[in-house]
């Protein structure tokens, strides 16, 4: 279970989060909407241990992330998988090795197992024809679907996924949100989704948070979203140009 | 000060901060954020020379490096190494010349002085300014696109992974660019000499005033150079923020203190130098 | 071999451009076409950015030639030449070339940073749009205050290098500040500092313009602009090391 409890975040004077809590009970799928710099991303690099906070904690099955030196994070990042909003592919790596390289370096798989497991990684996202090409002859959709792999590829307990559908048309953007659907239920992983899709996210979430200027203004399943009188998150929800936003 | 005492006593109160205040709290935020980045890059430091020992090895890793390195500044460092042993020689000539007359000498103490000190103390900030901006760059945009965040996503620590491989092959590259351009220097200063001062290469050719301290002087700017380019610009690297206009502050930030941090170098190690050897 | 020949096309293709470059900024001046607030105000930015570093270096030029020196100095006794030797080769010399480079890495990278970025956000072609000449507007003032800014902050480094050279004589030898100066004014005559000077207008020369032609010549985007920036202190640093080179010979 991942519980944050009123972690805030400034960068410079800005404040970046704003005493956010949240609980994410084991094995759910959980999306996280919210405009633009709203602090999404901000919130999940915090979960990941990749940032620290100024105020606040986040505890990964009872464990203070945000309290550990980088060795002992290390080690619980070691149990996360994670697609970054701008992919993070290597440049200086192929197709293939990028998608080997969490496998090197966080498994003792030995070169053919390794082998095997990206091949299938890459079937899956329909990239096979693409594995000995560097990330920039790809393109940006094509980019997207290497992060994937990248980040599914060690079938971690936790996954993290910043914009999984960005650039992808809409054919393969339902695609990608019911392959990690699918795969999250088959490994009852615990998996943390930021998506700007909100049509497409709603069909897979089990519970939704919403984020507004480093506040979470909105957290609850569904079909309590769905249901929700809050006129930021109707009006998220249906894309209506007119309201608070 | 007027303005600042009277902020303090309270007259025109709560107008805009005096200009004193303005400038007390200027310095005290520079000197916290100097304080800060010198915390940062202490710890830059010693982790990497933790890792070199006891971390994970890439394989191939620090030969690529080494290669970059290499490809990067050999053919700048021998263009640039050439015109300056041309200089050095033309003008101790005329100087000599002016005073007595003598130029038996000329080759043995050019000889000594690049060895001792030239071809490391200008080589290096060639080096700085070619090395350190692409080691600043590559990392920099590495951190701006996310690439180190995904780096320790997979633990791999960012300065094991991409600083350590660069240090190992700095302090061998530098070395190895190093002796190659007092080659250059020499072979240059003796065409020098006796193209234009009629000094005959045999004579010029003296190596009887080079000994042990001065090839140990040289060696010690190299190794301490060599080592301290990359990981300043390492450290300029990995506090890149801001999109790629951050990678253009990087990189000039790289070529700045690289230099700088030569310099004050080799005034460490010539003061301690002389002391040991010569006083 | 073919390597090689790129490698020659594309050099040239450079050098021309530069020498485009020039001709167009010359230009402006007949008549004058200046924004003279553009000026002003890059004068003050450029001063600002490279006061500091050019101080702090210029004290530890000064003391590491005294540190050279003194190995000779103690073998000979020669402790009238101090003044005379850093001098020379401080006022003629390394003054002048770390100076320059110091503010190459700082302020023309800089620059050519500010100019790509402005290239590659379309900012030119809004000027043009406006029917405000980038040149006169942009370039003209920065090429100015480059050249003399590099001019000012080399007197002013000069004559910190050769104070931090007195101080560290005292120091280190015991050589008296006195002493030291009457052997830079008595041995060496207004020629050594004019010579220096007159590089250093070189040198800004030639920063200003490998600055402004790498910063407007960015392709590619965002990482156009690093990549411009490295190619502008490198091309930087090859110039000055020729020009000095070729105005050490052309001078005497």
């Amino acid at each position: 279970m991942i519980r944050v409890t009123a972690l805030s975040k400034r960068f410079g004077r800005k404040p970046a989060l704003d005493d956010v809590s949240v609980e994410l009970p084991q094995g759910a799928l959980w999306g996280l909407i919210g405009p633009g710099a709203s602090g999404k991303t901000v919130l999940i690099k915090h979960v990941a241990g990749l940032l620290t906070p100024d105020r606040g904690k986040v505890e990964i099955e009872g464990q203070n992330i945000s309290a550990m030196g980088e060795v002992s994070r290390q080690r619980l990042r070691s149990r996360f998988g994670m697609l970054f909003q701008q992919n993070a592919l290597f440049d200086s790596l192929t197709v293939a090795e990028n998608v080997a390289f969490p496998l090197r370096r966080l498994t003792s798989l030995g070169e053919r197992e390794i082998g095997e497991r990206v091949d299938e990684r890459l079937a899956r996202v329909g990239l096979t024809d693409f594995r000995d090409r560097y990330p920039n002859a790809l393109s940006g959709g094509q980019r997207k679907r290497v992060g994937i792999a990248r980040a599914t590829v060690t079938r971690s307990e936790y996954v993290i996924f910043d914009e999984p559908t960005a650039g992808l048309d809409p054919v393969t953007s339902q695609k990608i949100f019911d392959l990690l659907h699918a795969e999250q239920r088959a490994m009852k992983s615990t998996a943390l989704m930021i998506s700007s899709d909100v049509a497409g996210l709603m069909t897979v979430v089990d519970r939704v948070g919403m984020m507004l200027r480093g506040k979470l203004v909105f957290e609850g399943t569904r079909e309590e979203a769905l249901a929700s009188r809050d006129p930021y998150v109707r009006q998220f929800l249906r894309g209506d140009t007119e309201g608070p936003l | 000060m007027a303005a600042g005492a009277r902020a303090a006593s309270g007259e025109g109160a709560r107008r805009e901060p005096g200009r004193v205040h303005r400038f007390v709290e200027g310095l005290g935020t520079s000197a916290v954020d100097g304080a800060r980045a010198a915390r940062l890059f202490y710890s830059i430091l010693i982790r990497t020379l933790y890792y070199s020992v006891r971390g994970r090895r890439e394989k191939g890793a620090v030969l690529r490096a080494m290669y970059q390195i290499g490809n990067r500044s050999l053919f700048f460092i021998t263009v640039v190494m050439g015109f300056i042993g041309m200089i050095m020689v033309y003008h101790s000539c005329t100087q000599v010349n002016r005073i007595t007359g003598d130029l038996h000498l000329v080759g043995a103490t050019f000889l000594q002085i690049v060895v001792r000190d030239f071809a490391a103390s200008i080589g290096a900030t060639m080096i700085a300014t070619r090395v350190g901006a692409g080691i600043a760059a590559e990392i920099g945009s590495m951190v701006v696109t996310d690439q180190v965040d995904a780096l320790r996503m997979c633990a791999a620590e960012p300065i094991d992974y991409l600083i350590v491989p660069r240090f190992k092959a700095s302090v061998v590259m530098t070395t190895v660019l190093i002796v190659w351009s007092m080659a250059v220097m020499t072979v240059i200063g003796m065409l020098t000499a006796w193209g234009m001062f009629d000094v005959n290469p045999r004579i010029f050719w003296n190596t009887s005033m080079v000994d042990y301290r001065d090839l140990t002087m040289g060696l010690t700017k190299c190794l301490a150079f060599g080592a301290a380019i990359p990981i300043v610009s390492g450290y300029c690297g990995l506090t890149t923020f801001g999109g790629a206009e951050g990678v253009g502050w990087a990189t000039t930030r790289a070529v700045v203190w690289s230099i700088f941090a030569t310099i004050l170098l080799n005034f460490v190690i010539s003061t301690v130098g002389f002391y040991v050897f010569w006083a | 071999m073919r390597r090689v020949g790129r490698g020659i096309v594309s050099v040239s293709q450079q050098a021309g451009g530069i020498l485009v470059l020039l001709a167009k900024i010359l230009r402006r001046f007949f008549p004058p076409d200046i924004d003279y607030f553009e000026f002003k105000r890059n004068l003050h930015k450029m001063g600002n950015k490279s006061l500091f570093i050019v101080g702090l270096t210029a004290v530890f030029v000064g003391a590491i030639m005294v540190v050279q020196a003194s190995v000779y100095v103690q073998q000979f006794s020669a402790y009238a030449f101090v003044g005379w030797g850093a001098g020379f080769v401080i006022l003629r010399e390394l003054g002048p070339i770390l100076i320059a480079l110091m503010f190459s890495g700082r302020v023309g990278a800089n620059n050519t940073a500010e100019l790509g970025t402005m290239v590659v956000t379309e900012q030119i072609d809004g000027l043009r749009a406006l029917s405000i000449d980038p040149i006169s507007y942009l370039i003209v003032p920065r090429f100015l205050s480059m050249i003399l800014m590099l001019f000012a902050l080399t007197v002013y480094g000069n004559i910190i290098a050769l104070f931090g050279a007195a101080a560290f004589g005292q120091v280190m030898l015991g050589i008296e500040i006195r002493v030291f100066f009457s052997g830079v004014t008595t041995m060496l005559g207004p020629w050594d500092l004019w010579i220096g000077l007159i590089k250093s207008l070189a040198f800004g020369l030639i920063i200003a313009l490998s600055s402004c032609y790498y910063g407007l010549a960015v392709r590619g985007g965002a990482p156009g602009v690093g990549r411009a920036v490295n190619s502008s202190v490198v091309a930087s640093a090859v110039g000055i090391f020729v020009a000095d080179y070729f105005l050490t010979f052309l001078v005497d």
